[in-house]
C-alpha cells in the first residue's frame, strides 16, 4: 500500500469574512503520481495549494504531511518536504544574483562553502543558468526567473513540488520547456502537484487530474 | 442612502479628524486625553469604521505602545521613583505619565484616522478637489490608500516564501538576520515599483494630465449635518484648547 | 482614404543601446479589422505596442526612427491625451489597471481627464459598459471581479474615451477560459463596429477572432505560417 505524501481529511476553508471556499473536503496525493489540478477560477483550487502547503490553514480538518498533522511543523519544516511555487515568480526571488539566490539558505543552514558551490553549480546546469550566474535576478526574463524560482525551492531537496498557474506569461516554446524540466523532476522521483488551467500543458504531464468547481472535487480521473 | 454619520462627506471627516488630532497634540493632561480618546472611540464606530475588527487585527502592535511607554518613562524620569536599578532611576511617577499620555496621544491620532479611512479613495480625491487641493496630488495621495493594504499583502507572501525556503526568521541569528530582512525588501520593492510604473502609464493613456483642470463625473455636496459636523468640531476643540491653556 | 493605423519603417532599440529590437517593421491595419501579432518571448512584441500606441517616444524613451501614422497623423507629433482619444490600449495585469473604488469611477476617469461635461460622461460611462456587458456592476468595486471582468472593465475605461482604435498587450494571458470567450466575444462586436483591433498574443487558442495573423520576428512582421 503506498503511503499519500499529503492527506487533506475533511477540510474546510474559508477567507475572513467570506463564504466558505472549500467545505469538507478530503484528498490523497501520492508521490508516484503527477497530479494536475483544474477548474475555473473561483473554484478553490490556488487556495487547495495553499492549504496542502500550510501557507493558509483550514478552519476545519487536518492536512498531514508524510504522516505528521502539518498543525505542528513550522513553515521552514513544511519547506524541506515540500516546495511551492507562487503564481509570479518575482514574489519569491529575494537576492541580488542568481548565484547567491540558490545559495542564501544554504548558507544560513551552516552548510561548508566546497557543499555550497558543488550544490549550486550542478544546480545552475541543471535549469540551464550557468551563464547567467551573476546576474541581477529581476532584469530576468519570466521563463529564466521560473526557473530561478524552481532552483531555489529544489535547494531545499524536497520530496514534492506544488506549482501554481506556471504557464501563465510564458509562450508555447517556454512552456514546453516547463514541461520537459517538470518531467524530467517527476523521473528523479520527485511528487509533484501543479495548479492549472492550461489544458495542453497538464494533457502532457499529469497521471492524474482532478478537477474542481465551487470548492469541491468534481472530478478525479487517473 | 447612507445615514448619519456614515453619510458624512469626506471633507468633514477630514476637520474631525485634524480637530481631533490637534487636540491629542498638545494636551498633557491625561484625564482629559482619556476623554478625547473616548470621543474619538465614539466618532469612528459611528461612521462605520469597525474599529474593534481593526484592533483585533493589530493587537501585535499593541505591545509596541507598551514598549514604547515604558521607554519614554526612562527617558524623562521625574517625580517620585517608583523602580530602580543600581542607582538609575527606570520608572518614575513623572515618566510613567508622560509615556501613558504619550500612548493616549497615538491612540487618539491612529482612531481618527480610522474616521478617514470610511470614505473611500475616490471621494477622498474628490473632497481634496473640491478644496482646490491640485489633483495630481489629490490622486498621489488616493493611489496611495489604494495601494497600501495590496502591499501589507505582498510582504505577507514574500515572508512565507523565505519561511518555505527552510529559513525560520527567529532561529537566526541577530548579524544574518538584518541581511535576511534586507533580502525581503527586494521583492517587496520591485513589485511596488513595476506596479506603479504600469499604472502611471495606464493613468496617462487615458489622458491623465491632459489640461490643468479636469471635470468630475461624482460630485459632492456638503448636507446640514456636515456643516453642524464641521461647525461643532471647531468649536469644541477650540474652547477646550483655551479652557485647557488657562487652567 | 487615410489607413486607422500604420507603421513605416519603423526602428527600435532599448535606452543603453544593445541593438534594435525593431528593425525596419512595416504595418497597414485597416477598419473594422483585427489583427494578431505573435512571437517569443523578448521579440519585441510588447515594445511595438508601445511604439502603436506612443507610449514610445511619450512616457518611455529609446532610439526611435521611422513613423506611427495614426489617421496619417504621426504619433510624435501629437501628445498623449489627444492619442488617447484615438487609440486606447488593455495591457496583461488588470490589477495594475484598475485603481478606483468603484467601476462607475473606474470607466470616468477617461472622460473626466478631458474635461467633458457630466451629462457626456455619463452618457460615455453608460455606453461603454454596454459595450462590455457589465452594466450590473456599476457600483460595485473593481476589486471583487474575476481577471476576465476586470480586463473588461479596463476595456470599458478604455472605450469611454471613444477610440477609433485598441490594442491588447496580451490581454488574455491571466485570464481563465471564461474570461476569454467574454473578452473574445467583446472584440467581435467591436470588430462589427468598425473598430480596428490590434492583439498581441501568446495563446494560439486566442487566434480565432483574427482576421489576419502577422509573426514577430528578428525585428520585423513576417506572415504566421502556424510555427514561432
Amino acid at each position: 500500500m503506498i503511503e499519500p505524501y499529503i492527506e487533506l481529511d475533511d477540510v474546510s476553508f474559508a477567507y475572513e469574512r467570506c463564504a466558505p471556499v472549500i467545505g469538507g473536503l478530503s484528498l490523497k496525493l501520492y508521490k508516484e503520481q503527477f497530479t494536475a489540478i483544474t477548474g475555473p477560477n473561483g473554484s478553490g483550487k490556488t487556495t487547495l495549494g495553499k492549504i496542502m502547503t500550510g501557507i493558509l490553514r483550514p478552519q476545519k480538518g487536518c492536512v498531514i504531511i508524510c504522516g505528521r498533522d502539518s498543525a505542528g511543523m513550522k513553515l521552514g519544516e513544511i519547506g524541506q518536504r515540500i516546495g511551492y511555487l507562487f503564481q509570479n515568480p518575482g514574489l519569491q526571488i529575494f537576492a541580488p544574483s542568481v548565484q547567491e539566490e540558490i545559495s542564501f539558505a544554504l548558507g544560513l543552514k551552516g552548510c561548508s562553502k566546497e557543499e555550497i558551490d558543488s550544490r549550486v553549480s550542478r544546480s545552475l546546469r541543471d535549469f540551464d543558468l550557468t551563464n547567467l550566474s551573476d546576474a541581477f535576478p529581476f532584469k530576468l526574463s519570466r521563463g529564466e526567473k521560473q526557473r530561478l524560482a524552481i532552483a531555489a525551492v529544489l535547494v531545499n531537496k524536497p520530496d514534492f513540488l506544488i506549482l501554481d498557474e506556471p504557464t501563465t506569461g510564458l509562450d508555447m516554446e517556454r512552456r514546453r520547456a516547463l514541461s520537459d524540466i517538470l518531467l524530467g523532476l517527476k523521473e528523479k522521483g520527485i511528487g509533484m502537484a501543479v495548479i492549472s488551467h492550461d489544458r495542453v500543458f497538464i494533457d502532457r504531464l499529469a497521471d492524474r487530474t482532478i478537477k474542481m468547481h465551487g470548492g469541491e472535487i468534481v472530478e478525479d480521473r487517473t | 442612502m447612507k445615514t448619519g454619520l456614515k453619510g458624512l462627506d469626506p471633507r468633514s471627516k477630514l476637520v474631525l479628524v485634524l480637530c481631533l488630532s490637534t487636540l491629542g497634540v498638545f494636551i498633557q493632561d491625561i484625564g482629559i486625553l482619556t476623554a478625547v480618546l473616548c470621543v474619538s472611540i465614539a466618532l469612528s464606530t459611528a461612521s462605520g469604521s469597525r474599529l474593534f475588527v481593526l484592533i483585533r487585527k493589530f493587537r501585535r502592535i499593541l505591545w509596541l505602545f507598551v514598549a514604547i511607554a515604558v521607554i519614554q518613562s526612562i527617558f524623562a524620569p521625574s517625580g517620585r521613583v517608583l523602580v530602580s536599578l543600581g542607582g538609575i532611576k527606570l520608572i518614575t511617577a513623572g515618566g510613567l505619565y508622560k509615556g501613558v499620555a504619550m500612548v493616549l496621544r497615538m491612540s487618539i491620532v491612529m482612531v481618527s484616522a480610522t474616521i478617514m479611512a470610511t470614505s473611500n479613495s475616490r471621494e477622498i480625491v474628490q473632497g481634496l478637489v473640491q478644496w482646490k487641493v491640485p489633483y495630481e496630488i489629490a490622486f498621489m495621495v488616493s493611489v496611495a490608500i489604494r495601494f497600501l493594504p495590496l502591499l501589507t499583502d505582498e510582504i505577507k507572501n514574500v515572508v512565507t516564501a523565505v519561511q518555505l525556503r527552510g529559513i525560520e526568521l527567529d532561529r537566526i541569528p541577530a548579524r544574518q538576520r538584518v541581511k535576511v530582512y534586507s533580502y525581503l525588501i527586494m521583492p517587496v520593492v520591485s513589485g511596488a515599483v513595476i506596479k506603479s510604473r504600469e499604472l502611471a502609464t495606464t493613468m496617462e493613456t487615458r489622458a491623465f494630465r491632459a489640461y490643468p483642470k479636469r471635470t468630475s463625473y461624482m460630485v459632492l455636496t456638503m448636507q446640514r449635518i456636515d456643516y453642524t459636523v464641521i461647525i461643532t468640531s471647531l468649536i469644541t476643540s477650540i474652547l477646550t484648547l483655551i479652557l485647557y491653556i488657562k487652567c | 482614404m487615410t489607413v486607422p493605423l500604420e507603421v513605416r519603417d519603423l526602428w527600435y532599440g532599448y535606452p543603453g543601446g544593445k541593438g534594435d529590437v525593431l528593425k525596419g517593421v512595416n504595418l497597414a491595419v485597416e477598419r473594422g479589422e483585427v489583427l494578431a501579432v505573435v512571437g517569443l518571448s523578448g521579440s519585441g512584441k510588447s515594445t511595438l505596442c508601445y511604439c502603436l500606441s506612443g507610449i514610445v517616444p511619450h512616457i518611455y524613451q529609446g532610439n526611435l526612427r521611422g513613423q506611427t501614422l495614426i489617421k496619417g497623423t504621426p504619433t510624435t507629433s501629437m501628445k498623449i491625451p489627444e492619442i488617447a482619444t484615438r487609440l486606447g490600449i488593455v495591457f496583461q495585469e488588470p490589477d495594475n489597471q484598475l485603481f478606483s473604488p468603484t467601476v462607475e469611477d473606474e470607466v470616468a476617469f477617461g472622460p473626466e481627464n478631458l474635461c467633458l461635461s457630466r451629462e457626456e460622461i455619463g452618457e460615455r460611462l453608460e455606453l461603454a459598459l454596454k459595450q462590455v456587458g457589465m452594466e450590473g456592476f456599476r457600483f460595485g468595486s473593481p476589486n471583487q471581479l474575476s481577471g476576465g471582468q476586470k480586463q473588461l472593465i479596463a476595456l470599458a475605461s478604455v472605450l469611454s474615451l471613444d477610440p477609433e482604435i485598441l490594442i491588447f498587450d496580451e490581454a488574455m494571458s491571466q485570464i481563465d477560459e471564461q474570461g476569454k470567450a467574454g473578452i473574445k466575444s467583446v472584440i467581435v462586436g467591436l470588430k462589427e463596429r468598425d473598430k480596428t483591433i490590434v492583439m498581441i498574443e501568446h495563446d494560439f487558442d486566442n487566434l480565432d477572432v483574427a482576421d489576419r495573423v502577422l509573426l514577430l520576428r528578428d525585428g520585423v512582421l513576417q506572415p504566421f505560417e502556424g510555427r514561432l
